[in-house]
């Protein structure tokens, strides 16, 4: 059992944030960096299924150096290898493209990524990379069981509403993890040193595809007039908000 | 970050006098245990006020003269050319800092116990003081009057001499000036006493002196109770205050506002248990309603949204503070940059002032472990210096006050990676559930505020619900381990008073509880009747009568001791604690002792009935708030199973326990036991604290020698009779 677990150094915006003079990122000084909360859920469900059936977990991240800190987090959490692609771009287009190539060569049983990276939220590299791969996917997933014999998964995704979906996968597969699916595990400073002296595979990503957008101004919203309640039952909120794109359009 | 526009007022200068303070924030005159015998200590716990931003900064209470002699208590004193010298040094650290120096000239009366001095206070009348036992004074008569007067004079000279910016005429908490106005101490039927003008006259004649004397170059304050809660008999804000303000506003140059008499002074230092930040403002906005000079009032002020509205609405000028500015001495610079996340609020426990009351030891402080460390450690609450080991990794077992002060100062020292575990899911330890007793709700801000420090120091990383074992401890990776698991209440009775368990005792039982029980762990005792039995003497027995006689328990609360709760004396706390319990119905067994306890009866006997008259007492339920242990079974596994040797072996170079793991003791000395170990965790031996520097007179050759010749010639001439 192989699975790789696609993870991400996030950047965490710190309480006042000010942009670059360029107007098309933020600040560098006004960020902090962390390992995206997603992954280490993605990152322990893997652990456990490990642990339950051997194998390994590889971990992937594509980004600079400074992303190693998140590949280390997760080595020391117990996963056996770390791949980081030399990449720059951040849009789920670009960053997929990275990915795919390096999880293909693993030939996994399953990928794990995040359901979504919480500095750009945009819950989209899992299914992009899945559609690359040519592998079927599921987001938003809740419980993993394993079918060693049929070699599927049994998946819970979280549907709107607080409705739960369970369906049967076929592996490999890749499946997008959400939080609270279990408790990821604490690393002692012990394991927590030994990851510091793993070498991280590196590899470097030829990419010549569109990004999925481009970053033409960073800028903070205007402020609004503010904001209408709606009380009433369904209908008559439906009613009153299509009033008002009626009014709004003109 | 910047400052929020809203708070700006606070940073406007104000003229008071001959004087401007540079912005709002000032810190009244209160005790730190250190005087005018410690200099030093004095001259840098101030000092550091005014480098956290406090544009006018006082010394405590000052005696005038040794006929108001407080100790054992520890007063600022200014009666001659050496107490000039050592005050001078607060005055020049102060203005080095752009900060004012303010004096609180006092004269006590019948408060002053002279037991140093020896000497005999003079007052309005002969009542002896309803805050100190056995001290009476002398009736003042016109010559004594006068004399006094000129104490006043001669003090405020040399307080001005020492580099005093403001010159305090202080009559707040019942001392001389008011007593005076007070009919309560004044029963005087000559011109200074019977009408409010008489009874006004002696305070006035002593403002015009003093400001005659220094007015010019010093600015003149007084500070004046507006309601001693003592019915016709006290101060009285509309009778009397408001009048005098009338009379002598055009003698002072900024007005200090507060409440109170000294016997239950708790009415004007309020614990947070009975009182809201700024209890005393509408007082202090009825003398500024009136008054054209500048008024400035305490209010255990933390808030700065609160503090600027009071001064945007017309309720002070200035932003006086005590505690919170013990507590934080940096408190106007971090409203100044917009860090109110960082400010260190004040809980009103009083444990600070406890000190004082006490008589002789140096203030302390709940929140800041640094609070009269400043000389005499070193210690600065905001600077840590790198600690020479810092590329080690500590493990802190137990996120209590003490570990997670010790992790938050190991954090700040630069330690590679501190890793704070505790076995509940979430930090407080026991001071997660100490804030739900009845009023302790400010207590919070002991876990709250180091929560948020630990989180944003990046190498400090807690860890929730992880129960270690000694195994686990000493495979965990880190270099030095400080293990802070706390304390439990014991379950069998063991106390103090018999050092013995009490026969029947057993918390196990559905009908007994501890403090951890029903707190922690929602242990509820059924039936009515319920006995606590407190030996404790602190918060912990009576907050549990509170809560248990709210919920409609009829509650007997028994202790050994002659009172319950006798150090909420030194918190100030016992008065209107003793009012709720009275309200409440809560019986008080003091000068009893449990002898044996079965289910329906403790039965107990008096501690000092040779005969062994033995009493029954009904009881459904019994709470022990007998004594605490120390949670050390993790520490002696370590210590003792595992070895120091074989810890070694797994790269545990250090093994360390603070707080009540070491023995149990208040969570402002928990606190300290935490920072003090990560202050000095790159020392030779951090299990032993550094000496600290002591301010005493050191004997040498040349004193020794001078006083054996003073002493030998004093009696030169002298016969034995």
């Amino acid at each position: 059992m192989r699975i790789v677990v696609c993870i991400k150094q996030v950047l965490v915006l710190g309480d006042e944030v000010e942009f670059q003079d360029d107007g098309l990122d933020v600040d560098p000084d006004y960020l902090d960096s962390a390992l995206n909360e997603w992954d280490s859920f993605a990152t322990e469900e893997a652990l456990q299924l490990r642990e339950r059936l051997g194998g390994e977990v590889v971990l992937v991240t594509c980004g600079a150096r400074e992303s190693e800190a998140a590949l280390r987090r997760c080595l020391a959490m117990g996963a056996d290898r770390a791949i980081r692609v030399e990449a720059t771009g951040r849009d789920p287009f670009t960053v997929a493209r990275a990915l795919a190539e390096v999880v293909r060569a693993e030939s996994p049983d399953l990928v794990f990524c995040g359901v979504q990276s919480s500095d750009a939220v945009q819950a989209a590299t899992g299914t992009v990379l899945a559609e690359l791969l040519g592998l079927p996917r599921a987001a938003v997933v809740t419980r993993v069981g394993y079918d060693e014999d049929a070699r599927k998964v049994v998946v819970d995704r979280e549907l709107e509403g607080g409705l739960l979906d369970r369906v049967e996968v076929d592996t490999p597969a890749v499946l997008t993890i959400q939080t609270g699916i279990n408790e990821p595990r604490y690393a002692n400073l012990r394991a927590i040193k030994q990851a510091e002296q793993v070498e991280v595979d590196v590899r470097s990503a030829a990419d010549d595809g569109m990004p999925a957008y481009r970053v033409r101004r960073m800028f903070v919203p205007e402020r609004g007039e503010g904001a209408e309640m709606i009380d009433g039952s369904p209908a008559e909120i439906a009613g009153r908000i299509a009033a008002i794109v009626k009014e709004r359009l003109g | 970050m910047a400052r929020d526009p809203k708070h700006d007022i606070l940073f406007e200068p104000i003229k008071i006098g001959p004087k401007t303070m540079k912005n709002r924030f000032y810190q009244v005159p209160h005790c730190n245990g250190f005087g005018s015998e410690k200099p030093f200590s004095q001259a840098y716990f101030r000092a550091l006020k005014a480098e956290g931003g406090f544009a006018g900064v006082a010394t405590e209470y000052c005696s005038i003269s040794p006929e108001s002699d407080d100790t054992h208590r520890m007063s600022a004193r200014i009666w001659d050319d050496g107490d000039i010298k050592n005050l001078s040094l607060m005055c020049d650290m102060l203005h080095e800092r752009d900060a004012l120096a303010a004096c609180e000239l006092w004269y006590g009366g019948p408060h002053a116990p002279n037991m140093e001095s020896r000497c005999v206070a003079r007052g309005p009348s002969q009542i002896p003081s309803d805050f100190e036992f056995l001290t009476y004074a002398i009736e003042a008569d016109k010559d004594d009057i006068r004399y006094l007067q000129n104490l006043y004079v001669e003090a405020a000279k040399r307080a001005r001499t020492a580099g005093f910016d403001i010159i305090y005429v202080y009559g707040s908490h019942s001392y001389l000036p008011q007593q005076f106005l007070t009919p309560f101490y004044n029963h005087r039927t000559d011109e200074y006493g019977g009408s409010f003008e008489n009874r006004a006259r002696f305070w006035r004649e002593t403002i015009e002196m003093v400001k005659e004397a220094v007015g010019d170059d010093c600015a003149i304050c007084v500070r004046m109770s507006t309601d001693m809660f003592l019915g016709e008999a006290g101060t009285q804000l509309k009778r009397d205050c408001l009048p005098f303000v009338e009379l002598v506003d055009h003698l002072v140059d900024v007005w200090d506002i507060n409440l109170s008499g000294i016997a239950e002074w708790g009415e004007d230092a309020t614990p947070s248990r009975f009182y809201p930040q700024g209890r005393a403002l509408p007082w202090q906005a009825a003398v500024k309603a009136i008054s054209k000079k500048p008024v400035l009032g305490v209010g255990r002020w933390t808030n700065p949204d609160m503090m600027a509205d009071a001064i945007r609405e017309g309720k002070l000028d200035i932003i006086a503070t005590c505690r919170p500015s013990t507590s934080d001495p940096f408190l106007p610079k971090k409203i100044d940059e917009g860090r109110l996340d960082d400010i260190r609020e004040c809980i009103g426990c009083n444990v600070c002032i406890s000190r004082w009351e006490i008589g002789g030891p140096p203030l302390i402080c709940t929140q800041n472990a640094t609070a009269g460390e400043e000389y005499r450690r070193g210690w600065h609450p905001e600077r840590f210096t790198k600690a020479s080991n810092s590329d080690n990794d500590v493990l802190v077992v137990g996120a209590g006050p003490a570990g997670m002060e010790c992790a938050m100062i190991l954090g700040k020292r630069g330690m590679r990676r501190v890793h704070l575990v505790e076995a509940q899911d979430d930090m407080g330890g026991t001071m997660r559930w100490i804030p739900q007793l009845p009023g302790l709700g400010e207590w919070a801000r002991i876990v709250n505020y180091r929560k948020i420090q630990i989180d944003k120091l990046k190498n400090v990383e807690f860890i929730p619900s992880m129960k270690l074992s000694a195994k686990d401890v000493a495979e965990y990776g880190a270099e030095i381990v400080v293990v802070a698991t706390g304390s439990y209440w014991a379950t069998d009775g063991l106390n103090g008073a018999s050092h013995a368990p009490i026969p029947g005792a057993d918390a196990s039982l559905a009908w007994q509880a501890t403090p951890d029980q029903i707190m922690g762990e929602g242990k509820q005792l059924q039936g009515d009747n319920i006995v606590i039995f407190d030996n404790d003497g602190y918060f912990m027995g009576v907050s549990l009568a509170e809560k248990l006689a709210e919920e409609g328990k009829k509650v007997t609360l028994m202790t050994p001791m002659g009172h319950v709760a006798s150090y909420m004396h030194f918190t100030l706390e016992a008065p209107n604690q003793h009012r709720r319990l009275h309200k409440l119905g809560v019986e008080i067994v003091p000068y009893h002792l449990p002898t044996r306890v079965e289910q329906g009866a403790v039965v107990a006997a008096h501690v000092y009935d040779e005969d062994g008259h033995e009493k029954s007492f009904a009881a459904d339920g019994v709470v022990w708030v007998a004594q605490r242990r120390s949670n050390e079974a993790l520490f002696r596994e370590l210590k003792d199973s595992i070895g120091l040797e074989q810890l070694k072996a797994e790269g545990v170079d250090a093994l360390y326990r603070i707080g009540d793991c070491e023995a149990p003791r208040l969570t402002a000395d928990a606190v300290f036991s935490g920072h003090r170990l990560a202050r000095e965790i790159d020392s030779p031996d951090p299990s032993i604290p550094l000496p600290f520097k002591r301010e005493r007179r050191m004997v040498d050759d040349a004193s020794v020698a001078m006083e054996k010749a003073e002493y030998a010639a004093m009696y030169a001439g002298a016969t034995a009779s």
